[in-house]
């Protein structure tokens, strides 16, 4: 339906996933930092302990610059990203939840002129009006979190969606409340790696340092308990069938899940560390707890796009942006079937005719090959690495994001005739629709997959024959 | 394909969730908003620089405040962007998304800008503006800033010119999806909206800066001077606005058939802007009226550039106004009641800060604010029942 675009370099469904764990980090860190830094103000305000401010406003300027405007700049560009990416996936979620999202809006529009008014005002107002300010922060950045979180979970288990087609359906859907408390939880978590990094960057005769790293401790030790009971108890056996069943598929690499549990354990014994020891703990020991929770977020955002696959948006797109299921609530009708009777070529825009198609200028071997080529992009592009285009070559290392080449060879299916084979019988497996198209457009996409699968190996043998 | 059929088969098939005409105003109205902010960081981030570069003793007073003003405005231009983000994708999703794939790479490659842009300039502000140090960076920083303004102004203009498209996509045959192709510009309208605001935008904050400081005494004359650079810029600019707003009439206008209209709009803004800041005697007295004024005529460009999508798209049949739609209650409660909350909470923030500055003494918010404080607290409290009783009401009865 619209341009492909591949990626360049990096495929554009890695650019999706860099700037979107960026994102969530910033994000959760400012929706639990605001709660940890209302409840020092508490204590600071009822208590008498001015020496709490001065962590709250390095907190509160470390906020400002890195988590609130870092942090919307990725939420700027995840709209960018997923745009460039899959442009059909995200025009859904606009058509449905636009309004909701503008509602967002608002709420981020009260964290970001909130983070301002609280940083610039310390001492400038009363403590309780600054204590004020420190309860919109929070309430805000909460309120911002449910909005998205609907958003979210909607691409996962549209749930009653499908009947009455009514967005407020879709938004409270069965993944809903699991992922929102889910996330809130483990929220406290990041934000005390936050803590004890903005924390130990504080003069040694800090004497509020000890006792904040123990709160931060407890804090983070606590959100990560809850967030794990959950995921387990709550979370996933509201998950469906397929995404559990693709949960255990080949589509997740097994060091995903590595990356995960390793950066749970670590943060687990981070944190405990923290609270024994609080005189031991050091930046450099915060900073890399923030990196591992960047892996480990990084992660656990893949596996949860992933397991909705081979959908865009579960039980009604497919990830090659086509709409596979009626919706006879809103007057939509499948696209997929009827483009295996026309075809694919011609029949949408920006897919062009086959004798539109050039055969020269592409250096393919065949007109078919040509035509291939468009296919393929526009069916596998959007979780395949297909060409050149995205690939790095790395000390003869190919670097693509699951290679249909390197997929194809490991089932050793190298000919046309055997990848015409395997097309047709694609569907069957969990992670993947069947290929859309007529007979003759899927003997193309073979022609062309095999001229792919040469390409690769034409430039290695080369480099082997120069050693 | 018929690019009619093109264009409206690309639509959305779910529609949008209200009466799309409104949805078009509130297009233009939170873009009004976005461009004041992004073109203030551009204007505050040029004066910075040119402070260090010529300075005297109120120029580098005053580059400095620029070099602050700068990522703050980033910032807030980031924010309001996101509103007119999404009412576009919503009404004119067909040309947002092709332009945007088209340009897949710079459209990924702008948030980079932003950040690299925003970070330089946080870095010459925090290291560098007390002396003018690390000046690279501030000059790196505007020619990011100014980069991203391209892509936008890139991906906007290769959006209405969908005639075009299928020849960038495949030319000669081969499709092309490096998105690497800057395909469309326009150099009149580019100059007009960015570095020609850019510099009203800056005069109107100079002045409007030396009205808030203006209870200072000490300060009195370097606030005087400061609001009569405010107008002397304005004065100074309105006239190539209106020239450049000409020009784009003359191009891009011209183009589409609507030349004629949009001269006269464009030069009859930049005219009745050269004539208030002629007339603008007093400018520090007058520094929320003069913002006024350039909130209307952003609003006139707003429309302006909104008319020549709408004419654009009307050659192939393409209209807001015909644009599918179902009104969803569901969203239009939430964004309704969000709102209310919304506009109350950031209101009463914007009365925090402006009675917390202003003044040397010590200052304190008045009780009115702060009874709108507890209200507004109270009505953000209370809109998580709203919420969860939304949530019940749509699991347990919804169905």
């Amino acid at each position: 339906m619209y341009p492909v675009w591949e990626g360049f370099f990096i495929h554009s469904a890695m650019f999706v996933a860099i700037v979107s764990a960026f994102h969530v980090l910033a994000s959760h860190l400012t929706v639990a930092a605001a709660w940890f830094n209302l409840y020092l103000e508490r204590r600071a305000v009822y208590e008498n302990r001015p020496e709490l401010y001065v962590y709250l406003k390095r907190s509160a300027l470390g906020l400002l610059v890195f988590a609130y405007v870092f942090g919307a700049m990725a939420g700027v560009g995840i709209w960018q990203t997923t745009t460039a990416a899959n442009p059909r996936g995200i025009s859904t979620l606009i058509h449905n939840f636009v309004l909701y999202w503008g509602s967002e809006w608002y709420m981020f529009l009260i964290d970001v002129v909130g983070i301002i008014a609280y940083y610039y005002t310390f001492e400038r107002v009363s403590p309780k009006t600054h204590l004020r300010l420190a309860w919109i922060l929070a309430l805000g950045g909460t309120g911002t979190l449910t909005i998205i979180v609907g958003i979210l979970s909607f691409k996962l288990t549209p749930g009653l969606w499908f009947e009455t087609g009514a967005s407020l359906n879709g938004f409270f859907n069965p993944t809903f409340w699991p992922q929102l408390f889910m996330r809130f939880a483990l929220m406290f978590t990041i934000t005390a790696a936050w803590a004890l990094l903005i924390v130990t960057g504080l003069p040694n005769g800090y004497f509020a340092r000890e006792r904040i790293i123990r709160i931060a401790a407890v804090m983070g030790l606590g959100g990560l308990i809850v967030a794990l009971g959950i995921w387990f108890f709550w979370y996933d056996p509201t998950l469906p069938a397929h995404a559990k069943t693709i949960l255990r598929s080949p589509a997740i690499p097994p060091i995903t899940f590595t990356v995960i549990i390793g950066g749970l354990i670590a943060t687990f014994l981070g944190l405990l560390f923290a609270l024994v020891m609080p005189r031991r703990q050091h930046q450099i020991i915060a900073l890399g707890a923030m990196l591992v929770l960047f892996a480990a977020i990084f992660g656990a955002e893949r596996t949860r796009e992933v397991i909705r696959k081979p959908d865009i948006i579960a039980g009604y797109m497919s990830s090659n942006q086509l709409v596979f299921n009626d919706l006879p609530a809103r007057g939509i009708q499948r696209e997929e079937q009827p483009l295996n009777e026309t075809g694919m070529l011609g029949a949408l825009p920006f897919l062009p005719r086959p004798d539109q198609i050039s055969v020269a200028a592409t250096g393919a071997s065949s007109h078919q090959v040509a035509m291939g080529r468009v296919l393929v992009i526009q069916q596998c592009a959007a979780c395949h690495n297909v060409s050149n285009q995205t690939a790095i070559t790395v000390f003869d290392q190919r670097l693509a994001l699951r290679s249909l080449a390197q997929l194809l060879e490991r089932r050793k299916m190298t000919t046309a005739p055997k990848i015409e084979t395997y097309l047709n019988g694609i569907g069957a497996f969990p992670y993947m629709h069947p290929v859309v198209g007529t007979p003759e457009e899927r003997a193309a996409m073979a022609l062309y997959l095999e001229y792919f699968l040469q390409q690769q190996h034409a430039p290695q043998s080369q480099a082997q024959a120069r050693r | 394909m018929d690019i009619g059929d093109m264009l409206e088969r690309m639509r959305d098939p779910l529609g949008a969730p209200f009466y799309p005409p409104a949805l078009q105003v509130l297009l233009v109205v939170t873009w009004v908003f976005h461009i004041f902010f992004v073109t203030l960081a551009l204007g505050s981030s040029a004066f910075s620089i040119l402070g260090f570069l010529r300075p005297n003793e109120y120029r580098l007073r005053l580059a400095r405040v620029a070099a602050r003003l700068t990522p703050n405005a980033v910032g807030l231009g980031i924010v309001t962007g996101i509103a007119p983000l999404l009412f576009v994708q919503t009404i004119y999703d067909p040309i947002w998304y092709a332009s945007n794939t088209l340009s897949g790479f710079w459209s990924v490659s702008f948030i980079f800008v932003v950040m690299g842009g925003y970070s330089l300039a946080y870095l010459f502000y925090l290291k560098g503006s007390a002396d003018g140090r690390l000046l690279w960076s501030a000059v790196a920083s505007f020619i990011l800033l100014f980069f991203a303004g391209w892509v936008m102004h890139v991906l906007a203009s290769v959006s209405i010119r969908p005639e075009r498209w299928m020849e960038w996509y495949a030319p000669g045959g081969v499709i092309d999806t490096r998105g690497v192709v800057f395909h469309s510009w326009n150099i009149p309208r580019l100059a007009f909206l960015l570095p020609l605001q850019a510099g009203l935008s800056l005069a109107v904050v100079l002045t409007l800066f030396a009205w808030y400081f203006r209870r200072i005494e000490e300060d009195a004359p370097f606030m005087t001077w400061v609001a009569d650079r405010g107008r002397w810029l304005g004065l100074a600019v309105s006239p190539l606005y209106a020239l450049a707003g000409l020009l784009w009439a003359a191009t891009e206008g011209a183009e589409f058939g609507v030349g004629m209209p949009v001269g006269i709009a464009l030069a009859a803004v930049g005219l009745a802007l050269t004539g208030y800041f002629f007339f603008l005697k007093q400018p520090m007295q007058h520094a929320p009226r003069t913002l006024l004024v350039w909130i209307i005529a952003l609003v006139v460009v707003g429309i302006v550039r909104e008319g020549i999508r709408a004419v654009s798209l009307a050659r192939f049949g393409y209209s807001v106004s015909n644009y599918p739609y179902m009104m969803d209650w569901g969203s239009i409660l939430v964004f309704g009641v969000t709102t209310v909350v919304g506009v109350a909470v950031v209101t009463y923030l914007a009365l925090v800060l402006y009675q917390s500055g202003g003044t040397k003494r010590d200052a304190q918010v008045s009780p009115r604010v702060e009874r709108l404080g507890s209200i507004a607290t109270g009505m953000l409290g209370a809109w998580f029942a709203f919420f969860i009783l939304v949530g019940l009401y749509t699991t347990f009865f919804l169905k």
